[in-house]
């Protein structure tokens, strides 16, 4: 009787199609056509082969990278501020900190030309094909296959990983990605849920001796704008959205979602929700957490989602911020709701020059006690301001005239020394009232601790630095230096400290390691109410090392020792994954430990989502521990 | 008419909003903003230039309210009413009552669709009784009348266009407007849910396209509830019985336009006897889905963003059925319909009927129907009985004798240019002469059909040779399929009305129940009106399998003319010419799946599936009630009419 209804009911339909309300029946009936009608399809500036745009072995676009020639260095592409510049600084800073020879030939690694065979057994790719696009594709599974950690970045020039992903797959919708983890749950496979792969925490790198096949979810083609709410600033987002087109998309269309980590150009969405990650710009948009009002999410035990879009809930646990920060073991993030804002009139960068790192510290904590915030504010310490002028662009003959007077009047007349002067970066936003009012006041904050406007100019290099530093790790890799960056939080009352204990640890480090030509800087990024997110950049000259990356790591964890034993956190924002693991029960406690753990049985029983972050490499499924017994 | 007017509203808030503003919160909502942003993407027109048609939707659709044009409208209302010596009956108790309870949340009145006089005399009504004037759904035929589209537009009428394929942007308009005009406006909301007038006066199956947008408003959660209110008008005499009877064999309706309006408004001088408003039981859409959670995916979209999910939509299909349902439960058997069944009876017989034996028949035919379940509203027969021969007096007439007869048409040639338009086989004149008047006489047959049809279909299924109710179940149910777009019934209700039908026929005599057997029983006169019922209807679905498994493989538009095109060659009864009912036919072959329909461009194409369908032709053969009428002029109940003569 019911299929028959069904039928009559079909048959209606036909009959009258040609009729006013009918039409509108056909439409929904299927609900997926009600709910195009209000989708805004994104067109990525990344392709689907990734490679075609960006560094198969590096960081960025194909077309950007420094370049060292015929005595002088420039930065290639027209992408950034420096783009297609010449940077005249540059030689004489690589030089005094690194000592390498720049007329040796720069080490740049070929495409391989065979890739490990995929082990996805045929019945699992023709079920997966059903669902949606897949590719077996050496090149497609091997760019897949890591993050962007220093180790997976040397693995990859020396095509040397243990394990590659068997399989890619582009699901479109969230209804897609349910049926790839029920399938994954039936057929038994490795689900890796892949963003922008920018992870620098070895999160989504592939685990070594997994036995099942591995098929990452690439989401890439989830990008599309479900929804957008002007009157209640709020947007629907597919989670494969990429940080630069969400915010082309919106700046379109007067709007901004205002989040911009340092990876905001490949990043996306899905990865800033399962990292908690952190913009530049959280003073006025806040982090990932503020920005996000709801996500939804699939796990092999079911999609979990809050049934109403509220702004605030009292109702026990908050599970949303169990999968925030789940570095992928738990599901896939497939929709997102977020907060958006109207566009700044105004945005205006400054700077603030101060006489040495601590008077630049207690300007910062003072500016945070005061809630006086810009969207950003960073504090540089020397090394790091001379680096960033070193990476300046050739300027004209006035602006070489005015740097000059510039530097007179600093050095001379204020009497800063070079070799211990600091800078504070400041980006403003807000209508042009604001704007001028909040300059004003921090000036005059300034003044108290000895600082002295230093210009916008130098304020913008600042910001243009941040995209482009990531650049220099290629650049160092080809002439045999290691370099990486690593960050932490910390309280104010501890932070001076840290930062010194820290530095002391990596130069102590090298010296045992008889490495002398080396760089350890660190930038404060961030300021909250309660401490502040440190950032630190080391590198050396790794020639003479036997194994350079191993070296590296060793330092870097000496140096975690001293950050956590000097007060600081495990990370700010780039996440535990498998590369800082071994703090993890230590940060949670051993209750926190088994309850992460009490997650995993609960949304993924089989491990499905084995990326093997966190503890989550402790984990053994339930029923496997019963049988033993 | 000048006597202060305070309407009640239908849903009273801190403030109300007038037409305009309403307009402005569908142009500013967040649906039709991101809509506009999808749609640019998709289409690269600027978002302006979309805005812009929204706008101009708006202005075509959106209705208005001027108190002075409600004020002569209700004269000129009043006067044309006059002119047409017009009686309106309405269920007092049920409109004070509705009234009583109005101002809580939205209403929405759904009034069959019989004539274009329902929503003058439902407007009319509102103002009556001080109810704020419906925003009343109207086709874009009336947009274009010069004057009079705009006038229905001040008296809160707002246009749709008959076909929104290919008009998205139209679409997505029209979808907020609606619904904002329930969630937001104080008035309530009517519009026909058979979404054309019915040319067969008798239930339509609904359409949801309207009741989906305009119950929306409490999915989202933006009204507490919704009450619906079926109306059902029942017409002494529609005044479109002739168009509609001519629509039937294939000549088109002619458009509709202020010229046509004025031209027609003469030949309303004449008697059009009463209308019958009834209310029928209201729904309250809280109560219908109480146990149903409304917290789904879709709430977690902006309000107007908010849509259906498939759930939703099948329970807003249900509660349509249920309203076309309780129209007809709410439909009053009134002195035309006694009349049309007596007339034709006596047609079937080929006998005509003296003036005291048609009083004798009516009281038969009265008790008949209030037996089958049907409120009849006729007291006093004689005087209604003359009176609505005054009202029928250009379809039916005594004679000299006093009998009672139907009057033919003249034997006048289709014109080339009407031939020409005509979307069937082109019929004789001979054939039209009888034919028309008998399918006038059969639109007032056709609204008290739903109470015969179970008991009829029963007892055909007996007559056919004993059987047991498990039995007769099966065919029953399958023939009810084959005429569901016929006679429109819920799938749901279905077993306990054929028990009630069964039941009836025992009492009645109709048939017999032996142990466990069931015969025919020995009611003759009963049986011959119930077999004669069904007599069109299973006609035409026997002309309809014949024709398509001679073809085997048919266009739609070729079957229904060869179904005509055999009707007149073999003398069928007149009905059987309609082209609406074979199309309905059709329909049920279709969801039967004894014929299977292709797409070819604008056209279907029907092709048999000989098991499925060979089964479906011994099952209507089996049933098809044999008659031997004639339905030429030589049945002695036809007159031909008398040329009229000068009045001076």
């Amino acid at each position: 009787m019911p299929k028959d209804t069904e039928l009559v009911n079909k048959n209606i339909n036909i009959a009258t199609k040609s009729d006013t309300m009918n039409s509108l029946i056909d439409k929904n009936n299927t609900k997926s056509v009600s709910d195009s009608e209000t989708i805004i399809k994104v067109k990525s500036v990344i392709p689907r082969k990734r490679q075609e745009l960006l560094k198969w072995y590096g960081w960025g676009y194909k077309d950007s990278m420094f370049k060292l020639e015929d005595g002088h260095a420039t930065f290639t592409g027209n992408r950034y501020l420096i783009g297609g510049k010449t940077l005249p600084h540059c030689l004489q800073w690589v030089n005094e900190n690194f000592n390498v020879d720049v007329n040796k030939t720069p080490k740049i690694p070929q495409l391989p030309d065979s890739y490990t065979k995929s082990r996805l057994p045929d019945n699992v790719r023709q079920e997966l094909e059903k669902i949606a696009l897949v590719s077996v594709d050496g090149l497609d599974r091997l760019i897949r296959a890591h993050g962007q950690t220093l180790k997976d970045i040397s693995l990859l020039r020396s095509n040397s990983f243990k394990r590659i992903p068997d399989a890619v797959i582009w699901p479109e919708s969230h209804e897609q990605v349910v049926q790839i983890v029920q399938c994954a749950s039936r057929l038994r496979f490795v689900i890796i849920p892949f963003g922008g792969g920018t992870s620098v925490s070895g999160a989504i790198t592939c685990p070594a001796d997994e036995p099942r096949p591995i098929v990452v979810l690439d989401t890439s083609d989830m990008n599309s704008i479900l929804w957008m709410d002007k009157e209640q600033l709020l947007a629907r987002v597919q989670a494969g959205i990429v940080g630069q087109d969400l915010e082309r998309e919106m700046r379109a269309r007067g709007f901004t979602v205002g989040h911009e980590p340092d990876s905001y150009e490949f990043s996306t969405l899905g990865g800033w929700v399962a990292t908690r990650a952190s913009g530049m710009k959280k003073n006025t948009y806040g982090n990932i957490e503020e920005l996000v009002v709801q996500t939804k999410v699939v796990t092999p035990t079911g999609v979990i989602e809050k049934s109403c879009r509220v702004p605030r809930i009292s109702c026990g646990p908050d599970w949303e911020h169990v999968v925030m920060g789940s570095e992928g073991c738990l599901g896939v993030v497939t929709e997102v709701t977020l907060k958006i804002r109207p566009l700044p009139a105004v945005v205006r960068y400054g700077s603030l020059v101060f006489p040495d790192w601590e008077s630049g510290f207690k300007f910062e904590r003072e500016v945070a006690r005061q809630r006086l915030q810009p969207s950003s504010i960073r504090l540089m310490d020397n090394e790091q301001f001379r680096f960033g002028h070193a990476v300046k662009a050739e300027s004209s003959w006035g602006g070489v005239i005015l740097d000059g007077l510039k530097k007179f009047y600093i050095t001379c007349i204020k009497g800063f020394d070079p070799h211990k002067l600091c800078v504070v970066t400041l980006l403003m936003e807000g209508n042009s009232d604001q704007v001028s009012d909040r300059e004003k006041k921090l000036n005059a904050i300034a003044a108290l601790f000895g600082g002295i406007p230093g210009g916008a100019k130098n304020g913008e290099v600042g910001y243009t630095l941040t995209f482009v530093i990531a650049y220099i790790r290629d650049l160092a890799l080809e002439y045999d230096i290691v370099a990486e960056s690593f960050e932490t939080s910390v309280p104010w009352d501890r932070a001076l400290a840290l930062c010194d204990n820290t530095k002391r640890r990596v130069r102590h480090e090298c010296a045992r390691r008889h490495i002398h030509r080396f760089l350890i800087s660190c930038r404060l990024t961030q300021t909250y109410d309660a401490g502040c997110c440190i950032y630190f950049y080391f590198g050396f000259n790794s020639a003479g090392c036997a194994d350079a990356v191993a070296t590296y790591e060793e330092i870097e964890d000496a140096a975690r020792d001293e950050i956590l034993a000097s007060g600081g956190s495990i990370s700010h924002h780039h996440g535990v994954g498998k590369l800082r693991k071994k703090w993890y029960e230590q940060t949670v406690s051993s209750p926190g430990r088994r309850l992460l753990l009490a997650a995993k049985q609960a949304l993924d029983p089989d491990n499905i989502f084995a990326l093997g972050n966190m503890a989550f490499d402790e984990y053994t499924p339930e029923h496997v521990v019963n049988s033993k017994l | 008419m000048t006597r202060p007017w305070y309407p009640k509203k239908s849903l009273i808030k801190d403030t109300s909003c007038t037409p305009e503003e309403i307009k402005e919160i569908v142009a500013c909502s967040t649906y039709i903003d991101s809509f506009i942003e999808a749609e640019s993407v998709r289409s690269g027109v600027p978002k302006e230039q979309l805005m812009k048609q929204v706008r101009e939707h708006l202005e075509e659709m959106g209705m208005d309210k001027k108190m002075h044009v409600i004020r002569w409208m209700g004269i000129v209302f009043l006067k044309i009413s006059f002119m047409m010596r017009i009686g309106i009956f309405v269920n007092e108790t049920a409109i004070l009552k509705l009234k009583e309870q109005m101002g809580k949340n939205p209403i929405v009145f759904l009034p069959t669709h019989r004539s274009y006089a329902d929503f003058c005399v439902l407007t009319y009504i509102c103002y009556h009784y001080d109810i704020e004037l419906p925003a009343v759904a109207a086709g874009m035929d009336f947009y274009s009348m010069a004057v009079v589209g705009q006038r229905m537009r001040e008296t809160g009428a707002f246009f749709i266009r008959r076909t929104i394929v290919g008009a998205p942007l139209y679409a997505a308009t029209l979808k907020q407007y609606v619904r904002t005009l329930v969630a937001k406006y104080h008035a309530p909301l009517e519009f026909f849910i058979e979404g054309t007038r019915s040319r067969s006066n008798k239930s339509l199956p609904p359409k949801y396209g309207m009741l989906s947008m305009s119950l929306m408003a409490y999915f989202a959660g933006e009204v507490s509830d919704i009450t619906i209110v079926p109306v059902n008008f029942s017409y002494d005499r529609i005044m479109e019985q002739i168009l509609f009877a001519y629509e039937h064999i294939g000549v088109p309706k002619p458009k509709e336009s202020t010229g046509g309006l004025l031209k027609a408004l003469r030949s309303l001088n004449d008697h059009f006897g009463n209308i019958y408003v009834n209310f029928g039981t209201q729904i309250s859409l809280k109560e219908y889905l109480k146990n149903t959670n409304l917290v789904t995916n879709e709430t977690l979209k902006p309000t107007s963003l908010q849509q259906l999910t498939p759930e939703q939509l099948s329970q807003v299909r249900d509660i349509a059925d249920e309203v076309v349902v309780l129209q007809q439960n709410s439909a009053v058997a009134i002195i035309t319909n006694l009349l049309a069944f007596v007339l034709m009876d006596s047609l079937m017989k080929c006998k005509a009927l003296h003036y005291e034996e048609l009083l004798l028949e009516v009281q038969w035919m009265m008790e008949v129907l209030r037996g089958l379940g049907a409120s009849v509203y006729e007291k006093d027969i004689e005087n209604s009985l003359d009176r609505i021969l005054v009202v029928h007096h250009k379809t039916v007439a005594l004679d000299r004798e006093r009998r009672l007869r139907l009057l033919t048409g003249d034997l006048m040639e289709v014109s080339s240019e009407v031939s020409a338009k005509m979307k069937g086989h082109i019929l004789k004149a001979e054939t039209m002469m009888t034919a028309v008047p008998v399918i006038q006489l059969q639109i007032y047959i056709n609204p008290m059909l739903h109470y015969i049809m179970s008991p009829a279909l029963v007892y055909v299924l007996v007559k056919r040779g004993s059987t047991n109710t498990d039995k007769l179940a099966n065919d029953y149910y399958r023939l009810r399929k084959l005429l569901k777009h016929e006679f429109f019934y819920i799938e749901r209700t279905e077993k306990y009305i054929l028990n009630k039908a069964i039941d009836y026929c025992k009492q009645h005599h109709v048939v017999i129940n032996d142990e466990g057997t069931l015969r025919v029983g020995d009611a003759n006169r009963m049986q011959f009106l119930l077999e004669w019922a069904l007599l069109p209807f299973l006609t035409t679905l026997m002309l309809c399998l014949d024709v398509i498994i001679q073809m085997r493989r048919c266009e739609h538009k070729q079957v229904l003319k060869l179904v005509q095109e055999r009707a007149e060659r073999e003398g069928r009864h007149p009905y059987c010419l309609s082209l609406e009912s074979s199309a309905n036919c059709l329909q049920g072959l279709l969801a039967t799946g004894a014929i299977l329909k292709l797409k070819n461009g604008s056209d279907s194409i029907y092709e048999v599936v000989p098991a499925a369908m060979e089964k479906c032709r011994q099952l209507v053969s089996s049933v098809l009630p044999e008659i031997n009428t004639v339905w030429g002029r030589n049945n002695p109940v036809f007159e031909r009419r008398a040329p009229l003569t000068s009045r001076l």
